[in-house]
């Protein structure tokens, strides 16, 4: 038997027709990328969200933020006011509260040390905000109750700002202007990295709350609370028994809508489900698209080479081809080109997924159910379309296939 | 060598009538002769020469090839067969387009059990004159050129027979009378030809002819001095050189 020649000469088949071949594997070839992209994307958000919210949102906290829009975007109704005695008194009034910190954000701050300047967001929080949000500092020490009662000009400063601002020298014990105003930099956050929103979390300072209130911002509401339950089993009655609360606490008669908002875990989790559904349901189903698409191109192409070929086919079986040799011939043809392309798309789909994974920091993953489904699809279409009508025409007879 | 009895080939078409190509036709082929089968067009001397290559079934009859039937083989027996003792040139030449000279001659070889059939195609290329030729594509190269190709992929396995279906059919004058030289050339070397021809100027060559009509053999002949093809091209050569 002359195998290798016969291999060779398969292969030498698809350079005679370097236009049709190279359409039959962009076609596998795109769509097998298109899958792989979507899924390794997909994916990677999903771990990102699912990461994020372990980290802050365990099943028994509970998030009161003040403005009566849901918590994921819009903008804030007027008047809205939440402040650090409403949080106080829904504190006071439930004892199943273990524990709670209040939150003061503002974006965009000019910060500055002696010869390095960045922009940063600053966070207003309480000592016991390493508790509740589960943050700590890799070196130096948070700041303590008597700190935030004396309003301290101190700083914990994040992973970032502590590069960009210092550069390899040591921070612990130096001072920044934080609007202008000097800090002490007495602690360094763990670092998190990106949050759900894109927001670098490590390009932040945190500040005791009342130093943030008074000497930084001058107003004395808050932008929201995050309280732990001691009973993950009670979070429901304890957001319905806070939103009673702070109703009262804000004057509003019955008709009024709430001018805050409290978000339980069943919210968030619902959330989550909602956003996998997307990530899993409908992208897989563009990718999907995309692979029948390319998939009906190359199957296309292939069907119409075998039937341009079938006097070809006839003239090897006339010179002797047996009808396993025909078959041999396009299996070797399609699947160098199948093959070929769902490799070639499955790479170039990982790596794509990769660098936009890591444009938006979300942790690498690797599709694989993705990149063997891609491979599987593609070689079944080599073999349905290219090989199985070339033993078709392969069993004419062949004066019949001459023709 | 080869001996057909009652062959009969029908067409069965749905709301036609059938259509008789062979009818009970019986045919005995010696080795080393050049047998030409002519006829007009329909009369089934195509269809025959597909019986003789394997390439057709019969409907009925026997076909025997050294003693055996081989209308029972299977397809794949068949093409085996055919690669081991079947050369075969086509009207329309039947050359790959897109691949050279020398890959086109190594067809055959590629479906051979040979072994070491390295060269083999340069071999019967150089036997065509077109040895200087190889790495041409079929575009590239005039009518008779191609068919010499095709001459040279019908004998790279070396068969017993050669089988061709209105070889010249295509060519110019000049290019059939190089043809017809190959053919009687490659006869005295030992080779069985058979040729369908409707041109009778060409079936002079041959040592028989067999006239063919409605399916049936009505004469079979042998020729009292076949025409020298080489002869008559040296004399067209001749001509042109002077007409210069």
């Amino acid at each position: 038997m002359n195998f290798t020649r016969r291999i060779t000469e398969s292969f030498w088949n698809l350079t005679r027709y370097p236009m049709r071949s190279s359409f039959m594997m962009l076609g596998c070839l795109v769509g097998v990328a298109a899958l792989n992209l979507v899924v390794g994307v997909g994916s990677a958000v999903e771990r990102r969200l699912v990461n994020t919210v372990q980290m802050y949102f365990s099943a028994s906290s509970i998030l009161v933020t003040s403005g009566g829009n849901p918590f994921a975007g819009g903008p804030r109704g007027d008047g809205a006011r939440l402040t650090l005695d409403d949080i106080e008194a829904v504190a006071f009034a439930l004892p199943s509260i273990e524990a709670w910190d209040p939150m003061q954000v503002l974006d965009a701050v000019p910060l500055k040390t002696g010869n390095a300047s960045a922009t940063g967001r600053v966070v207003g929080s309480s000592d016991r905000a390493e508790r509740v949000w589960q943050r700590g500092v890799t070196r130096g020490e948070y700041f303590d109750a008597t700190a935030v009662n004396r309003a301290s000009r101190v700083a914990l400063l994040g992973a970032t700002l502590s590069r960009t601002l210092f550069k390899g020298d040591d921070p612990l014990g130096a001072e920044i202007l934080i609007a202008g105003a000097p800090f002490r930099v007495i602690g360094l956050l763990e670092p998190v990295g990106t949050d759900i929103h894109g927001i670098d979390r490590d390009n932040e300072v945190i500040v005791p709350i009342s130093t943030m209130l008074r000497r930084v911002m001058n107003v004395d509401s808050i932008r929201g609370a995050k309280l732990l339950v001691r009973d993950p089993a009670q979070v429901t009655q304890v957001a319905r028994d806070i939103k009673s609360i702070l109703r009262e606490h804000h004057g509003l008669a019955s008709g009024q809508t709430d001018d805050f908002t409290v978000v339980t875990p069943v919210e968030v989790l619902k959330l989550v489900a909602n956003t996998k559904r997307i990530l899993f349901i409908f992208l897989p189903l563009v990718a999907a698209v995309a692979l029948l698409v390319g998939g009906i191109v190359s199957a296309s192409l292939m069907l119409s080479s075998v039937s341009q070929r079938t006097s070809e086919i006839g003239l090897r079986r006339a010179l002797g081809a047996r009808t396993r040799d025909i078959a041999l011939q396009f299996l070797l043809e399609t699947s160098a080109t199948t093959v070929v392309a769902g490799v070639l798309g499955t790479g170039l789909g990982i790596v794509a997924a990769r660098l936009i994974a890591e444009r938006l920091s979300l942790p690498p993953s690797l599709p694989w159910g993705a990149a063997m489904l891609g491979l599987l699809l593609a070689v079944m279409i080599g073999l349905a379309a290219g090989v199985v009508p070339a033993r078709r025409a392969a069993r004419l007879q062949p004066v019949d296939a001459l023709r | 060598m080869i001996v057909l009895e009652g062959i009969g080939k029908r067409y069965d078409k749905v709301g036609i009538e059938t259509v008789h190509a062979l009818r009970d036709m019986s045919l005995n082929l010696t080795r080393g002769e050049l047998l030409a089968i002519v006829g007009s067009s329909g009369s089934g001397k195509s269809t025959l020469l597909n019986v003789l290559g394997l390439l057709d079934r019969p409907s009925e009859g026997t076909y025997f090839i050294d003693g055996q039937d081989v209308t029972r083989l299977s397809s794949d027996e068949q093409a085996h067969l055919r690669n081991r003792r079947f050369g075969f040139v086509f009207q329309a030449f039947r050359l790959l387009p897109r691949a050279t000279a020398i890959e086109n001659v190594e067809l055959p070889l590629l479906y051979s059990e040979r072994k070491n059939i390295d060269g083999l195609a340069k071999t019967a290329l150089e036997s065509v004159g077109l040895g200087d030729r190889v790495a041409h594509r079929p575009a590239e190269l005039s009518g008779g050129q191609q068919q010499r190709v095709a001459i040279a992929r019908a004998l790279v396995n070396e068969p017993d027979v050669i089988l061709a279906d209105e070889p010249t059919g295509n060519l110019d004058a000049h290019s059939a009378l190089e043809v017809m030289a190959l053919f009687q050339r490659m006869n005295r070397d030992g080779r069985t030809i058979v040729l369908v021809t409707h041109d009778a100027q060409i079936a002079e060559h041959c040592q028989r002819i067999a006239r063919i009509e409605h399916g049936r053999i009505v004469s079979n002949q042998r020729v009292a001095e076949p025409k020298d093809a080489s002869v008559a091209l040296d004399e067209l050569t001749a001509a042109k050189g002077s007409a210069q």
